[in-house]
């Protein structure tokens, strides 16, 4: 069976974060936008924890401040106030409200972030050459190793705008784990793909995932990419964000998509996406924009 | 689960997940398995493009491109235990297995056998690619009834030849899986064949010259160069017939065209001026010193003065309103202003060129930095650059094609407040041409100096051009890409 169990803000904070790296832990984050003087709430004081080596799935409506919290997160936006720690580093909180961005959280963009003007393969090295941990050569050789592993070869010396988009992901992907980071963090990125693509991608993700064991924050609105990929879904109420209903998929890894026509797939969908729909209505009523 | 899906899920590299693609295609979605398709009639050209979209070498090819390729492909089916083909004969196709599977024994010089079972989307029978003498290097044979797509080696590269990018990308696909698929020594994947000459391995991605080049193939197919021709014909015959056969009012006066070509091309010009008296260089030497010299400072200055203006924003609210407040007074209006600054007349004239071509350059490189995805800066600091890494790495190669629009517009404005110096002041140059033959009543000359300026113009920026493209390639390949 699910656990399917309702959240209230300030949840008891479980200890799982003993042996592996990558937990995540939002404690009562608050996100206040005031553009002109008018206040306006993005997060309201949300409360997450993320196991290391976890696939937490943030769905909500188009909108709803989802990425305000993968911003904060990442180091991009302050928060108001609440906390954000990564296992036992604090990222932002009281006394410094902006997170600083780095190798460890790598965020996977929304409509991809590939240089253009960058090689496949100078794309995938460039994280390790800024930071200067290895030699060029080392970097190289694991930067090619990399994107053999990930059916990538033959592309190296290709730019990013000669490949399909699904591609593209891919190799943003595999550059993002180069720096051996603690936790992925996915801002819609599979939102512009077509289904077919988009089922693609999908099994190569876990894929990768099952080599890498990466905590993975992963934004969507779509509610079958969640249930799919995710150990855990985190449903969003609409703005302002807060986690309305947390849901433990109890579907095994490594999953592939013969999933999708399970029963037990099919029961975790219908229990959840009444109340994603609920959301996504209260959203369109208030008129929210991309956001 | 027996979809196709679950026999590829584990420790297949991720590619294969696409080979249950064609089950999802419009024409088969009732059914749920590629399996079902039942007969070969049944095999729509959307699903064998679907089905050579999630082989390996095709995957990349672009669609038109690939559509052709389908349009190659026969289906042949075999019947469980019959052979499709044995080692030595003669290599024509190539095979995708479109149902079925097929047991495949590979016995390559100097190699153990190594056998492999192919399902579909799996793609064998590439010695067909090789090059010649083209063998079969395996032994292979239905394991049931087995439906296989067959594609001649040789059509297939006359099709992808039509355009060497993606081409290349397909053979140098054939070789990484000859050796990672197959296991086949590197010197078998060496041996696939090159398109037009070019390496199949992964250097084979054509740049610089050979790019032009097929550019410029592509343009003499095109209409647009005889168009051009055109309208040049419909120009000069505008010219000659209204002031030398019509004579219409006012034009009567004019140069004619027989006139300035003869005086142009004549070893004893009337007017002392033609391409053969060395008069006619020293004036455009002058003038392509002056705006050399002018367009070098002004990059120089320019591009650096437009980075800090889009990425510091402090910087900015210091200079920027300077910067504007002085931009629309008119290069003529400096005239006076240059004469009192500088001395001599070749220093006023290379302020005044200097100018117009700074403010455009520097704009634009602002605008450039502007356009920026704030994504690409974020994703840089993500994955550890510092802020001088990011603005190296990012800032300016992500305007850069602002930039070279800024350059163009650079080098024309150049020349145009270049002329409008030297009929100020300066004792040689195309302007200075100009001016003077009006005044001493030499009408030809004037023409040779318009048509001279038009032309050194014209290649000026013909080369600021080239020199972006070479720059550039990312973009120009992605240009060509979707120009397609």
């Amino acid at each position: 069976m699910a656990a399917v169990m309702e959240t209230t803000p300030a949840r008891a904070v479980s200890g799982r974060t003993a042996a592996a790296q990558g937990a995540i832990r939002i404690e009562d984050v608050v996100k206040v936008y005031d553009p002109g003087g008018a206040a306006v709430m993005a997060v309201d004081h949300c409360s997450l924890d993320i196991a290391a080596g976890e696939i937490c799935m943030i769905v909500g409506p188009s909108g709803c401040g989802k990425t305000t919290l993968l911003n904060a997160i990442a180091g991009f936006h302050s928060i108001t106030s609440g906390r954000i720690w990564l296992d036992d580093q604090l990222l932002c909180g009281p006394e410094k409200p902006l997170a600083d961005p780095g190798s460890d959280r790598v965020v996977v963009f929304q409509n991809g972030a590939l240089f253009p003007w960058k090689t496949n393969l100078d794309n995938v090295a460039f994280g390790p050459m800024m930071q200067g941990r290895m030699s060029r050569k080392e970097v190289y050789e694991k930067a090619r190793g990399m994107m053999a592993d990930a059916g990538l070869s033959g592309m190296e010396h290709n730019y990013p705008g000669e490949l399909s988009s699904g591609l593209r992901r891919r190799v943003e992907i595999v550059r993002a784990l180069m720096n051996d980071p603690k936790v992925l963090l996915f801002d819609e990125p599979y939102r512009a793909l077509d289904s077919l693509t988009k089922s693609v991608m999908h099994e190569a993700l876990l894929e990768i995932y099952y080599r890498n064991k990466v905590t993975i924050f992963f934004i969507t609105h779509d509610l079958e990419e969640a249930v799919f990929l995710g150990h855990k879904l985190v449903i969003m109420t609409s703005r302002p964000c807060r986690p309305k209903k947390v849901i433990e998929v109890d579907i095994a890894h490594p999953r592939d998509y013969g999933v999708l026509t399970s029963s037990r797939f099919r029961q975790i969908m219908d229990e959840t996406s009444e109340v994603v729909h609920e959301e996504a209505r209260k959203s369109f009523a208030a008129g929210e924009k991309e956001g | 689960m027996n979809t196709p899906a679950s026999s590829t899920a584990a420790g297949a590299p991720p590619w294969r997940g696409a080979a249950n693609a064609p089950t999802t295609v419009p024409g088969s979605a009732s059914s749920s398995r590629a399996l079902e398709v039942p007969g070969v009639e049944t095999y729509s050209q959307e699903w064998i493009c679907a089905l050579l979209r999630s082989t390996l070498p095709f995957q990349t090819l672009p669609e038109e491109l690939l559509h052709a390729v389908a349009r190659l492909a026969r289906v042949r089916s075999y019947a469980a235990g019959q052979v499709i083909y044995r080692r030595g004969e003669e290599a024509d196709d190539i095979h995708i297995v479109a149902s079925g599977r097929v047991r495949h024994e590979l016995l390559a010089p100097g190699q153990e056998r190594l056998e492999r079972t192919m399902h579909s989307g799996d793609v064998f029978g590439w010695a067909a690619v090789l090059e010649a003498p083209r063998q079969r290097l395996a032994e292979t044979t239905a394991l049931e009834r087995t439906e296989v797509l067959q594609i001649d080696g040789e059509q297939l590269l006359q099709v992808i030849e039509r355009d060497p990018a993606a081409g290349s990308v397909v053979m140098s696909r054939f070789a990484a899986m000859i050796t990672r698929e197959f296991s086949a020594p590197a010197s078998v994947a060496a041996r696939v064949r090159h398109l037009n000459g070019r390496s199949a391995g992964p250097a084979g991605v054509p740049t610089g010259w050979a790019l032009t080049m097929y550019r410029l193939a592509q343009w003499l197919k095109s209409p647009r160069p005889y168009l051009m021709v055109t309208g040049f014909g419909i120009l000069l015959t505008l010219w000659y017939l209204t002031v030398e056969v019509w004579k219409l009012p006012r034009f009567a006066d004019m140069p004619g065209l027989t006139v300035v070509v003869k005086e142009m091309f004549s070893q004893d010009p009337t007017y002392g001026l033609s391409v053969y008296t060395p008069e006619y260089y020293q004036h455009i030497w002058a003038s392509v010193r002056r705006v050399g010299i002018a367009f070098v400072l002004a990059t120089a200055l320019g591009v650096p003065l437009g980075l800090f203006l889009g990425w510091s924003k402090t910087f900015r609210e210091y200079v920027f309103p300077v910067f504007e407040t002085l931009r629309p007074i008119p290069i003529l209006a400096w005239v006076p202003l240059a004469i009192l600054m500088f001395s001599g007349t070749e220093s006023p004239v290379i302020f005044l060129t200097f100018l117009a071509s700074f403010y455009a350059t520097a704009l634009n490189t602002m605008l450039g930095v502007e356009s920026i995805d704030e994504s690409y800066s974020r994703a840089a600091y993500c994955l550890g650059a510092s802020k001088w890494q990011v603005f190296r790495e990012v800032i300016v190669p992500g305007a850069m094609p602002f930039i070279f629009t800024g350059l163009q517009i650079s080098i024309g404005v150049a020349w145009f407040s270049l002329v409008a110096g030297e009929m100020v002041s300066g004792e040689f140059g195309l302007g200075y041409v100009i001016n003077t033959s009006y005044t001493m009543v030499r009408y030809p000359t004037i023409i040779i100096g318009m048509v001279t300026l038009g032309l050194v113009g014209y290649v000026t920026s013909a080369m600021v051009r080239v020199a972006g493209d070479w720059l550039m390639q990312w973009r120009v390949r992605e240009l060509t890409m979707g120009g397609r």
